[in-house]
């Protein structure tokens, strides 16, 4: 059976403050897409055109913006989704290296979703951390940076006993020596 | 008059023009894929390149400052402009890739970005000999392909709806069919989806590009991105003729190409006429190439014992003749047709009335509530004005059929128009009645006639029709029939198949010439019989004799009618409406 959703109130009214802040109809379906996806967990069809119908706006013109952003998912993920960044930077100190010890660790290719719907892998454009590559995000959270196949491995681990990695602030290298001293 | 300097040539303009179309209306060809002048103008295709400079202006004098030879002094922009969305100023110098090697560079550099992920098989594209990319490739373009990685592939004959077909593959993202969709006929079907390499042009999930206008975006698709469903694969360019033709599937008329191979139209794309469909035309125009090839009647038929039979010309025109001289002036009803020409109404009306018989009578065929607005009208014939303003009488479809059922009525004689196949008269009706049908196709009414006689249809003579708007617009013949002939009627226009094939290659054929002639010719010959011919040769001959003794379209000539692509008859919409 195919599956209906609908906005309740409070979206609405959600909604309608989100489109006071544009001056045009097109310009919310961003934060109006984010917030479908918070709710259902997913922008699949279904969701893009109730978009497009509450926005109304041309239901294509949502595809297209769901479609550019990986951070959007037009179908159904599993629990964890892991965007490894496979842009220049990330690629050049082994982010494919990254991205083909997850495939074969979790016998799934990037795109696809694990049986237990657990895991997914997305290679994705970079994501702005160029700094601490190779990295990768977990479903839109967490950034896990300075990638090795063993860190992989632990955050793998991790998160299938439901550890979800905490955030490390990794300070910029003109602050590193300021650390150091203030280390002393 | 400001002065813009193109190429080291002066050139003086007017207003705002953007340098890309000025320079396209001096008849210059700077390459570009995205711009089009009916849409908006993203500059995404960067084709367009060229380096533009102002000259200084001191702003103390006034005065164009001077250098030490005495010329201008000229600022140029730091970096190429693309000329689509420049806008001309005062003293603009334009260096374009005749004269700025730097602009030549650019265009070879950004083809070769173009050509990364475009196939290279021209040979099997639908596009090729129609194609910019391949245009400018040749022109502009760098002599071999440097890339040595696999190409992105994408997907391939992915049917975006019932008439479009995309090979994603060969998409070069221009846009112009998003724009399309957004601009021209609002629908906002399509958009571009994904993103960098991989992105290509999609409707939304579940949905279809059932655009009735959809066909516009496989005309202006810059490469073989889009093809249509009918079309495809049916012909090459380079092996179809081209025809100005009028579009008589609805009563805007949009003026349309007809392409023809071997006599036989393999396609409809739409003529540029800003005064009637811009560039565009809906898409059921275009399927007219099913009534104009199929089905069609050749040779007359008569009916005997209830069959219907293929007879001669000489017999039909007997038989004819020997009918009116059974009955008398009075008892003839002459039907004329909205859906025909203004010659072949005028020459019907002129012959019969003649003889003696009532004004011809017509009745249009109006679909109330099926326009758009746009350019689909709810007139459903092309020359309903026309033959209002031809002074034929115009009844309703129940006034008709009560005409014809009168007991006074023994003859019935009607030009091309499917009365019964439209509703408008049932075939009962001509019960009784010697009925007989001039029209180019078989139908329900061409089943009712008694004596059926083929006649050309719009595109295998030329002829003329009044719009919705007033507007007097006319055909080609494009497509030869048994009696008329490429080489000898010189305003055909004749391919390379038509040229240099013989009757002994697998090009062409006389199989698909049909055995028919215009109607105004058959009742010429009809006239013949009883010497009342009017000794017409030709359609020129009758728009001259309608021009003269119609003072509502005097003035009106073949020549005008091309040169000013149609002539307005009625200026004012209302007036259209209530002729």
């Amino acid at each position: 059976m195919k599956e209906t959703y609908e906005f309740n109130k409070e979206d609405l009214a959600e909604i309608e403050k989100i489109k006071a802040k544009y001056p045009d109809k097109k310009s919310p379906v961003m934060p109006v897409l984010w917030l479908a996806q918070e709710k259902f967990g997913h922008v699949e069809p279904a969701v893009q055109h109730l978009v497009a119908e509450t926005l109304d706006i041309p239901a294509a013109h949502v595809y297209g913006v769901v479609s550019f952003y990986t951070q959007y998912y037009g179908e159904r993920k599993g629990k964890f989704v892991f965007d490894v960044c496979t842009t220049l930077t990330c690629q050049l100190c082994g982010g494919y290296d990254i991205l083909h010890h997850l495939e074969n660790k979790l016998g799934i290719k990037a795109g696809e979703t694990t049986e237990d719907g657990m895991f997914s892998i997305q290679s994705v454009e970079c994501l702005g951390a160029c700094g601490y590559a190779p990295m990768m995000q977990i479903t839109n959270g967490v950034y896990c940076n300075n990638l090795t196949t063993e860190k992989v491995d632990s955050i793998v681990d991790g998160l299938k006993s439901g550890k979800m990695p905490e955030f490390e602030q990794i300070p910029f290298p003109q602050h590193q020596d300021e650390q150091k001293n203030s280390e002393g | 008059m400001p002065e813009i300097f193109i190429d080291n040539v002066r050139y003086e303009f007017e207003g705002k023009p953007l340098v890309l179309q000025f320079m396209l209306d001096q008849g210059l060809d700077p390459p570009f894929f995205c711009y089009h002048p009916s849409l908006s103008i993203p500059a995404n295709c960067r084709q367009c390149y060229v380096e533009a400079g102002t000259p200084v202006m001191n702003r103390e004098t006034n005065e164009w400052e001077l250098d030490e030879k005495g010329e201008r002094v000229i600022r140029f922009f730091p970096k190429l402009m693309t000329s689509c969305s420049l806008e001309a100023s005062d003293g603009m110098v334009i260096k374009t890739q005749r004269t700025s090697e730097l602009v030549e560079r650019a265009q070879k550099d950004t083809l070769e970005f173009i050509l990364v992920n475009h196939p290279l098989d021209c040979p099997i594209c639908d596009q090729a000999g129609e194609c910019p990319l391949q245009i400018q490739t040749y022109k502009y373009g760098p002599e071999g392909s440097r890339f040595e990685h696999k190409k992105v592939h994408k997907p391939k004959r992915i049917k975006l709806g019932p008439k479009v077909i995309l090979d994603a593959e060969r998409c070069i993202n221009c846009t112009r069919c998003v724009r399309f969709t957004e601009e021209i006929s609002k629908t906002e079907q399509l958009t571009i989806i994904s993103r960098g390499d991989k992105n290509y042009p999609a409707v939304a999930p579940g949905t279809e590009f059932d655009d009735p206008y959809s066909l516009n975006t496989v005309d202006i698709c810059p490469v073989g991105a889009l093809t249509s469903s009918d079309f495809r694969f049916k012909a090459r360019v380079w092996e179809m003729n081209q025809t100005p033709g009028v579009d008589v599937t609805n009563g805007k008329g949009c003026n349309i190409d007809v392409w023809t191979r071997d006599n036989l139209v393999m396609r409809i794309t739409p003529r540029f006429n800003p005064a009637v469909n811009d560039h565009w035309m809906p898409d059921f125009g275009r399927d007219d190439i099913t009534r104009l090839n199929e089905n069609r009647i050749s040779k007359p038929q008569v009916k005997l014992d209830g069959d219907s039979i293929k007879s001669s010309w000489s017999n039909a025109e007997m038989s004819m003749a020997e009918k009116l001289q059974e009955v008398k002036p009075e008892e003839i009803l002459v039907i004329g047709s909205a859906f025909s020409s203004v010659e072949d109404n005028f020459v019907l009306n002129k012959h019969f009335s003649a003889l003696g018989a009532k004004e011809a009578v017509f009745s249009p065929f109006i679909k109330e509530g099926s326009g758009d607005g746009f350019l689909i009208e709810d007139d459903q014939y092309p020359n309903t004005n026309g033959c209002r303003l031809l002074g034929l009488k115009e009844l309703s479809p129940s006034e008709l059929e009560a005409s014809i059922k009168e007991s006074g009525v023994k003859l019935v004689i009607s030009l091309e128009d499917d009365l019964v196949g439209r509703g408008a008269v049932s075939a009962a009706a001509f019960e009784g009645k010697f009925f007989v049908y001039m029209g180019s196709n078989h139908n329900e009414t061409s089943a009712a006639a008694d004596l059926v006689i083929p006649i050309s249809n719009s595109v295998e003579q030329s002829c003329s029709f009044v719009n919705t708007g007033g507007r007097i617009q006319r055909t080609v013949a494009a497509k030869e029939t048994m009696y008329t002939n490429r080489k000898l009627n010189l305003e055909m226009s004749m391919g390379r198949l038509d040229r240099y094939g013989t009757k002994f290659d697998n090009w062409v054929s006389d199989r698909n010439r049909i055995d028919c002639m215009p109607a105004w010719e058959f009742l010429e010959r009809l006239a013949t019989l009883s010497d009342q011919q009017f000794g017409y040769q030709t359609t020129r001959d009758i728009i001259a004799e309608i021009a003269s003794v119609n003072e509502k379209f005097s003035g009106v000539n073949y020549d005008r009618i091309d040169d000013e692509l149609g002539v307005p008859l009625i200026s004012n919409e209302q007036e259209a409406k209530s002729v």
